[in-house]
């Protein structure tokens, strides 16, 4: 991620200033595109969904993601799931594109319909739902018109927990700790601190609780986002998706930071 | 195409109607850069190529374990460093190929032959390039050890050692001190040596990464260094290493060790 | 059959001067020379049941199978020429898939026996084709609850409370209907189709045979899948003991 705003959709330029040295008041602005107003815009997210969460813990994966699709900055739709189940084995989580995610969905579900009917003994399992994602999505990127998401597949299967990580330019990647779009800076950091190393220690109570603490935040921090989330939980027992969840929070801080709240001086 | 339907008033298309739509502009960027830095020495009867193992997007970790280094045979072992889906899916088309090379001969394919495959796969990409950088090392049909460096559009040479990725710049000019010996004149009645021993190299390695991680804020995590052996040669540098796993496959006399490293993490 | 060889029967195309067609009749023969298929639609669900004939003692047990899954929702059960049911079981797969794009939701089974009999029908047009040796037993469980249908050569299709086809179908007919079908459990029809099938195989008692079993209902999640192991052996030790009985 850019922490220049000023550089943010734009390519970055490494011919200059290859180490970041500059200071972000003096940051210089990649040279104009000349050509931006001959540009048509044939593919950008429309509605979309903010972070999705995920971590490793003692029996699986615990995974979560708030119910909003945002249209803009105008919060459309409120009761959105951006987890969904894929066979009995993996949950999939999607920030991005929410109509894009729906056609993923209706693909996956074909797919496991069709596995499913075949009735050979072979069910498709985390690693094999992400290698499908993985190419599905690098794919349409290389055809220049891509599903606009970020994916968190996670599962558990013959007793091995499995994370990872799938996105519109088919990056992909596997960690004990996932976090997307946002919860990429604001999340991560928490969820490494809690997680990493304590794979194989940490309870279901103690998940959860870095789970909605970290929820907490993002709520406080990322204005794309509601106190209404739901968890998933994918263990030995199979996928299991919680009911939505809401967070209580707290604004009365806000009455005392300057600038914020009606202030007299 | 509103003007293509009031020349049809009965909706059917028009037998030389064309079928391309016009030219399609987007603005969305299909590559990004994932960080990390690869290396690799060729030595006399041997070859080591490293890779750490950070995964990172702009200022993020994505992750602290992504292999950028793949055995592809006993006596091949490729690095891809750059846009890290496209380095994974030509890891995999290189393998592909190897595999349907291996069914044909019934052996494995030799280490300049892959080299210029690797060359053939990527400039065939070259308007729409696989975005990385690679290095290839290994041993010859002769024994001798080899590296091959590769652009991202099939540009490939034979050397003895290279660098590339996001530390490029400071591990090679290191690489071309400590090994080329560039800047360092021998002692009166001395020469410099043509091939460092295994030893040596590793050492060189293992600095090299531990340097880029210091100063360099992509590269870290973790270190796996690939060593491969020439048939016959002396395994002796490699005992007692920490972290050493042998991954030999076929007993055709090369031999491959991966060795495991951990870097800072900050 | 007193009309055979008045010509009339070469093609499927060509009713003969009473108003048949000689070689849907004769399809309907390649059905009868095969082992039994038996549906029950009953309370909670719908239960398959096959007598495969074991044409060889060198046969690995469990292949050649004679039920098919269609989707998760919908089994397929056949009698006839084994390679036209795997193909029609394909059909209705495509059917089935084709129906979740259009529609966003799991298929009715009427919609997909409709599909599937218009492709059969489709058989009886042509002289180039001849109509698929198979009859075809469909259930499974949709928003309706329950379903069972019957699909024949002919590409006609109704829907069943019990159905039958095969060679022992007359037999296994009046054993359903004895049944109270609407009342029964899953379980208790898993019991009562093994000892149909028992039952109508006593005609073909010097041919081997596998009990071949599937279900669909709550208790399997609405999904079609083999009775497990242990019931399927509870319920052949039922029938044989059953048989006894009768004689």
């Amino acid at each position: 991620m850019d922490h220049f705003p000023t550089n943010w959709g734009r390519p970055r330029n490494d011919a200059f200033d290859a180490y970041g040295t500059y200071p972000i008041a003096q940051h210089p602005r990649n040279a104009v595109d000349v050509f931006a107003d001959g540009v048509q815009r044939t593919q950008q997210p429309i509605v979309t969904g903010t972070s999705v969460l995920a971590i490793k813990y003692k029996d699986g994966i615990m995974m979560a993601a708030d119910n909003l699709a945002s249209y803009g900055s105008l919060a459309r739709f409120k009761d959105v799931q951006r987890l969904h189940p894929v066979g009995d084995y993996t949950v999939i989580g999607a920030g991005g594109d929410m109509s894009d995610f729906q056609y993923i969905q209706q693909m996956l579900e074909e797919l496991v319909t069709e596995e499913f009917a075949s009735q050979d003994g072979h069910t498709l399992g985390p690693v094999e739902i992400h290698e499908y994602m993985s190419h599905v999505m690098y794919a349409r990127r290389s055809k220049i018109n891509p599903l606009w998401n970020s994916l968190v597949i996670g599962g558990f299967k013959n007793g091995k927990s499995f994370l990872s990580y799938v996105d519109l330019l088919g990056t992909t990647y596997t960690a004990s700790t996932i976090a997307t779009g946002y919860g990429s800076m604001i999340a991560q950091p928490l969820l490494r601190k809690a997680v990493e190393g304590n794979e194989t220690t940490l309870t279901e109570e103690e998940a959860l609780k870095i789970i909605e603490s970290s929820m907490r935040v993002l709520f406080y921090r990322d204005a794309r986002s509601i106190n209404k989330f739901q968890v998933a939980t994918i263990t030995e027992k199979g996928a299991t998706i919680s009911e939505s969840r809401h967070l209580e929070t707290s604004w009365s801080f806000a009455e005392g930071i300057r600038g914020y709240g009606s202030q007299t001086q | 195409m509103p003007a293509m339907l009031s020349t049809q008033p009965h909706g059917l298309p028009h037998p030389h109607m064309q079928t391309e739509q016009g030219p399609q502009q987007r603005q969305f960027n299909p590559y990004t850069e994932n960080g990390g830095t690869i290396l690799a020495i060729a030595g006399k009867d041997f070859s080591v190529i490293a890779g750490d193992t950070r995964q990172s997007e702009g200022y993020s970790i994505q992750t602290r374990y992504a292999p950028k280094v793949f055995r592809l045979t006993d006596r091949a072992v490729l690095a891809v460093n750059g846009f890290a889906a496209d380095g994974n899916m030509f890891v995999k088309k290189v393998r592909q190929r190897l595999e349907w090379y291996r069914h044909a001969h019934a052996k494995d394919m030799p280490l300049r032959a892959i080299a210029r495959l690797i060359q053939t796969m990527l400039y065939a990409r070259r308007f729409f390039p696989y975005y990385v950088y690679n290095i290839l090392g290994g041993i010859e049909e002769d024994g001798s050890g080899a590296v091959y460096s590769f652009d991202p559009v099939g540009s490939y040479e034979r050397e003895a050692c290279r660098a590339a990725g996001a530390a490029q710049s400071l591990v090679q000019p290191f690489l071309d001190n400590q090994i080329y010996f560039k800047n360092q004149t021998p002692a009166p009645g001395t020469s410099h040596p043509t091939h460092l021993p295994l030893p040596t190299v590793l050492k060189l390695v293992i600095d090299s990464f531990t340097g880029a991680t210091e100063r360099h804020i992509e590269v870290g995590d973790g270190l796996e260094i690939y060593v491969v052996l020439a048939k016959g040669a002396s395994t002796q540098a490699l005992e007692g290493i920490r972290g050493i796993q042998e991954t030999t496959v076929t007993n055709d006399g090369e031999r491959v060790f991966i060795i495991q490293r951990e870097l800072k993490k900050d | 059959m007193t009309s055979i060889g008045t010509g009339y029967d070469l093609s499927a195309s060509t009713y003969s001067p009473d108003g048949r067609i000689f070689q849907v009749e004769y399809a309907n023969k390649a059905v009868e020379n095969s082992g039994t298929a038996i549906g029950l639609k009953v309370k909670d669900g719908v239960v398959l049941a096959v007598e495969k004939l074991v044409h060889s003692k060198l046969l690995v047990p469990g292949v050649n199978r004679r039920i098919h899954t269609v989707d998760k929702h919908i089994g397929l059960a056949s009698a006839g020429l084994l390679a036209d049911s795997r193909h029609l079981a394909n059909r209705s797969r495509d059917e089935a898939v084709n129906y979740r794009e259009t529609m966003h939701s799991p298929p009715q089974l009427k919609s997909v026996a409709e599909r599937v009999g218009l492709y059969l029908q489709a058989y009886t047009l042509y002289s180039s084709v001849r109509p698929f040796g198979v009859s075809t037993i469909l259930g499974g469980v949709d928003k309706n609850g329950p379903q069972l249908f019957v699909l024949e050569p002919s590409g006609t299709y109704h829907g069943y409370h019990g159905a039958a086809v095969g060679k022992g179908r007359q037999l296994a007919k009046t054993e359903l209907e004895k049944l109270q079908l609407a009342d029964l459990t899953m379980r208790e029809a898993v019991m009562q189709a093994a000892r149909i099938i028992y039952l109508v195989h006593e005609d073909a008692k010097e041919k081997e045979f596998e009990l071949e079993m599937s279900w669909i209902g709550e208790e399997t999640g609405n999904k079609h899948v083999p009775v497990p192991e242990d019931l399927l052996k509870e319920a052949e030790t039922q029938a044989k003991a059953a048989l006894e009985d009768f004689e």
